[in-house]
């Protein structure tokens, strides 16, 4: 190798390693202050600080970890209009999520996120803990349970709350492992839920 | 004697016998690996059934693991199938699998592509096939030596990135993967024969093997209409994805099967029995992946044996879900069929009361959903089917 061609592939190799970089960080939800979420009107005040994860995941849906997503993770779904779906599709076309209809009922919400998971995140096992009627957004809606089983079998439980303002559904999730993770960051979310307005 | 056994068995499974029907080689009795290759590769397996062991995706259910391995070992024969160990994972795809050291996977998508008994017994024997002839150490040994060229090629390449290297690289990558690809299929080729050889020797129609490919072919295109795409994708199917071109296997399959096949038995009321208590649950996973084409495919492909209570729900799920106005309605009557079937089947009158009130006629509805509560006080969702009922004071 000539000393020319050495330099070329340093430089090249500075080069991906400026790319390699994170582009946008993620961003600090500080305790007490209230913010927008997932490009919407959607506003939230955290009782705690939380980390808001810049990857998106979908057009109208936004992120929220303490100890990283995998551990625990707190998903806002706001303004999802008629024929869209709660997360970005893979592929259009060839793997379709389901989409959010004008003449749903709240106590097919819980479906429609089943039906997300399975179909967006292959999960194979989703069981309905409890579904019933609650105030979200100071609206009608529905609180709803579960317990999710992963493809690597790994079980985790969530909880939601889901109301639909004019015509547009709103749904925020909290989905942490069963063993340990849930129940440490389970009041935390529900505080951060309870304090969302429009 | 050994060599000229094994030549034997070679000789039956080439294409040159495919006029007559196939016979099976002499079984060689529990393995053990021999040479580093083989033992490193039964240790990686062996840690990987432990992992599985303990997986809370496995179906743990006696009825059925106890009903799997009497199809194998009848297919099989019974000194065949004390080296396999059977694991059912809860999956909604169209897979079978088996480890060098006795592994064997099946996948719950599997029962709702297989209608009776013989057909599950060609996709269990074929697996069987890959086992007894040791092709998972062949794939081992092809895939290190071929990632051992990709690797010094990549490294050779990173000296001299230059666009035309680059370029050679990938296609020299390209050409180590197709053949490996290739090679596969040949093994596919002679696990089929060996599969049909089981099912010739058994009390089983082995006609069935080709039935189950054309089955998977026509959802493919069902999902694919559906979607509105031009053309199904065959790749995407899981089992599909390293075998011989559907539809020359479909014609060998055929060729290979023992004359008197077609008098034979094929099961489909043991088969129908064994599944029944977990066909709600392996159609929900089914119904859910929002492949609506390749579901209702299944169904009725199961109802072609007659429409159950269960077949009819899950139907009325599939349309209910997919929401559509003339699905609301399609739904509805789906519901129906399974509530005349089956009046104590609390989900269907649940489904049928939310169809009904999407389409505009909340007073049926309401007696539906009634009926719901009623037959299931406890429901999970019990609180929000009172908010649909009008005036209702239990509220």
């Amino acid at each position: 190798m000539t000393k020319r061609t050495a330099l070329r592939a340093a430089i090249a190799l500075a080069a991906v390693a400026t790319l390699a970089a994170p582009a946008d960080a993620h961003k600090l939800a500080e305790k007490g202050k209230a913010v927008t979420v997932a490009a919407s009107n959607l506003s939230v005040t955290p009782t705690r600080d939380w980390n808001r994860l810049s990857r998106k995941v979908g057009k109208h849906a936004e992120n929220w970890t303490v100890d990283g997503e995998q551990l625990d993770e707190v998903t806002f779904h706001a303004a999802i209009e008629p024929g869209e779906p709660l997360m970005r599709e893979r592929s259009k076309k060839k793997e379709p999520l389901p989409k959010f209809r004008n003449d749903m009922l709240l106590a097919e919400v819980p479906e429609l996120l089943e039906r997300t998971y399975r179909a967006g995140k292959d999960a194979r096992d989703f069981q309905l803990s409890e579904s019933a009627p609650g105030k979200f957004l100071g609206r009608d809606g529905v609180t709803f349970s579960y317990q999710v089983t992963d493809n690597d079998g790994l079980i985790r439980k969530g909880e939601a709350r889901a109301a639909i303002v004019d015509g547009k559904l709103y749904l925020v999730t909290f989905d942490a492992p069963r063993l340990h993770y849930f129940d440490l960051l389970a009041e935390d979310a529900r505080a951060l839920m309870a304090s969302a307005t429009l | 004697m050994r060599t000229l056994v094994v030549g034997m068995g070679l000789l039956l499974a080439s294409p040159a016998a495919a006029q007559q029907s196939a016979l099976l080689p002499p079984y060689q009795g529990a393995y053990q690996p021999h040479g580093v290759d083989e033992i490193g590769l039964w240790r990686e397996y062996d840690e990987d059934e432990r992992t599985l062991g303990a997986s809370s995706l496995v179906v743990r259910d006696e009825p059925l693991s106890t009903y799997l391995r009497r199809v194998l070992c009848d297919t099989v024969g019974e000194d065949r199938c004390a080296s396999v160990r059977i694991y059912i994972v809860r999956a909604p795809i169209f897979n079978a699998s088996m480890a060098p050291n006795g592994t064997m996977r099946v996948f719950t998508g599997l029962f709702l592509r297989v209608r009776n008994e013989a057909e599950l017994a060609t996709i269990l024997a074929h697996e069987f096939g890959h086992f007894e002839r040791r092709h998972g150490l062949d794939k081992f040994r092809a895939r290190r030596s071929a990632s051992d060229a990709a690797a010094w090629m990549a490294l050779l390449t990173s000296l001299g990135p230059t666009y035309q290297t680059m370029q050679s690289y990938q296609n020299f990558q390209l050409a180590v993967y197709g053949g490996l690809f290739r090679y596969g299929r040949d093994q596919e080729r002679e696990a089929d024969r060996l599969g049909i050889a089981y099912l010739n020797q058994s009390h089983l129609q082995p006609r069935s093997a080709s039935a189950v490919w054309q089955h998977v072919m026509e959802e493919a295109e069902a999902s694919a209409r559906a979607k509105g795409l031009k053309k199904p994708n065959f790749r995407t199917i899981a089992f599909a994805d390293s075998h011989p071109p559907d539809a020359e296997r479909a014609a060998y399959l055929a060729d290979l099967a023992a004359p008197d096949g077609p008098d034979r038995e094929d099961g489909t009321e043991r088969y129908r029995t064994a599944l029944a208590p977990f066909l709600p649950q392996f159609l929900d996973d089914q119904i859910k992946l929002n492949d609506f084409g390749a579901s209702d495919y299944l169904i009725q492909n199961l109802a072609t044996a007659g429409w159950t209570a269960t077949l009819w729900l899950k139907r009325g799920d599939l349309y209910r879900t997919r929401g559509n106005p003339r699905d609301l309605s399609a739904a509805a009557d789906f519901y129906a069929s399974a509530v005349k079937l089956d009046p104590t089947l609390a989900e269907a009158h649940r489904g049928l009361g939310l169809a009904l009130m999407k389409t505009g006629r909340p007073s049926e509805a309401a007696a539906s959903l009634q009926t719901y509560l009623s037959l299931r006080p406890d429901a999970v969702d019990a609180g929000m089917i009172k908010m649909l009922i009008p005036g209702d004071t239990t509220k």
